[in-house]
């Protein structure tokens, strides 16, 4: 049967149910990494990542509506995350838009909704359903830890590569500089909600059940962006040594 | 695991963190050196969390784009941005008062204030 864990091995089975299917396995992160793709690609890429990380702040706040009153360090942490992705700095979607930019698209092109793929549109939507309806501890453990703590390690491994091989400037990729540290920041503040809310067994295995979900999610996300606008043109025989 | 001394309105405070952490991520998450680490963005864009190394210098990887805009002259004094540094090694660090940041080193508002 099932115990209770305590917070040491509530994190490291978090973190084993985000790894098993974390989103740099698939065709497109492993393209990218190799500078493989083509700023068109790039291009289309930002027009669905807006779509998915720019209603972040409002996937938190039905959270935060949702959080205890009793639990002020965690409301205080998702407003800090929120403050953070919107007006704490430069607004993170506008450093996205300019990345976009840089690769040749435009802003209309990229707050268009009428550019997301249709999984992109499945993985904002299973964002906000997670934010709406879930217990808000489990909403956290899906879409912060599962989803957001994701992206230091992503962009630490391709925001090199847009610069050595893609040859974007220091500016145009800020995007990506940002997330490494404020994701870090948010995506501590969703383990330490977690660790120390989800109190009870059943809290703890629903935990664990929405992180592997949203890192399967993610990585519905990032395969469907291989196979909507680079499979044409690189074809998965030209990967498959880096993903076998 | 680094050792961290923290210097700030003539108290020390010391602390260990484990290896390869950034000292912002630590405060935003309350742990040392919360609450006496200053802060804003953490991205490299407001300079708040701007500190002096007083020792272990030689162990940091030299400035970035971002120090490099944010802190310029800076830089010579010995100032480096803790939001854009990963610890490795011990080091000594001391965060000037609010205003002494505001006299010497906060950009203008256009760069801190941007939204």
């Amino acid at each position: 049967m099932t115990a209770l864990m305590n917070q040491d091995e509530f994190r490291t089975a978090l973190e084993n149910a985000i790894k098993g299917r974390a989103a740099t396995r698939s065709p497109f992160s492993i393209a990218w990494a190799e500078g493989k793709l083509s700023r068109a690609h790039l291009s289309r890429w930002a027009e669905n990542h807006y779509h998915y990380v720019g209603p972040f702040a409002d996937y938190l706040a039905y959270i935060y509506a949702h959080m205890p009153d009793r639990f002020t360090d965690a409301k205080d942490f998702l407003l800090a995350n929120m403050y953070e992705e919107e007006i704490g700095g430069d607004r993170h979607t506008d450093l996205l838009i300019r990345f976009a930019e840089a690769c040749g698209t435009t802003r209309e092109r990229v707050i268009d909704p009428d550019n997301m793929s249709p999984t992109t549109r499945g993985l904002q939507s299973w964002c906000y359903a997670v934010a709406m309806r879930e217990d808000p501890i489990v909403a956290v453990a899906g879409l912060v830890v599962g989803l957001e703590s994701q992206v230091p390690s992503i962009y630490r491994k391709q925001t090199p590569t847009l610069r050595d091989k893609y040859k974007f400037t220091d500016e145009e990729v800020e995007f990506f500089d940002l997330h490494i540290v404020s994701d870090e920041i948010h995506g501590e503040r969703g383990y330490q909600i977690v660790l120390e809310h989800a109190d009870t067994i059943e809290l703890q295995q629903r935990c664990l059940k929405i992180c592997e979900v949203g890192a399967q999610m993610r990585l519905l996300y990032t395969t469907a962006l291989y196979h909507d606008y680079v499979a044409s043109e690189l074809p998965l025989a030209e990967l498959e040594p880096a993903i076998a | 695991m680094p050792k961290v001394i923290f210097h700030k309105h003539g108290q020390v405070h010391e602390g260990e963190v484990k290896d390869n952490t950034n000292l912002v991520v630590r405060a935003g998450i309350k742990q040392f050196p919360f609450p006496h680490l200053r802060y804003g963005c953490g991205m490299g864009k407001c300079s708040k969390c701007a500190c002096r190394v007083e020792a272990g210098a030689e162990h940091l990887p030299p400035p970035n784009w971002k120090e490099r805009k944010m802190l310029g002259g800076n830089l010579e004094r010995g100032y480096r941005l803790c939001c854009q540094l990963w610890i490795h090694q011990d080091i000594t660090l001391m965060q000037d008062s609010d205003e002494v940041w505001a006299a010497t080193i906060k950009p203008p508002e256009s760069e801190s204030e941007t939204k």
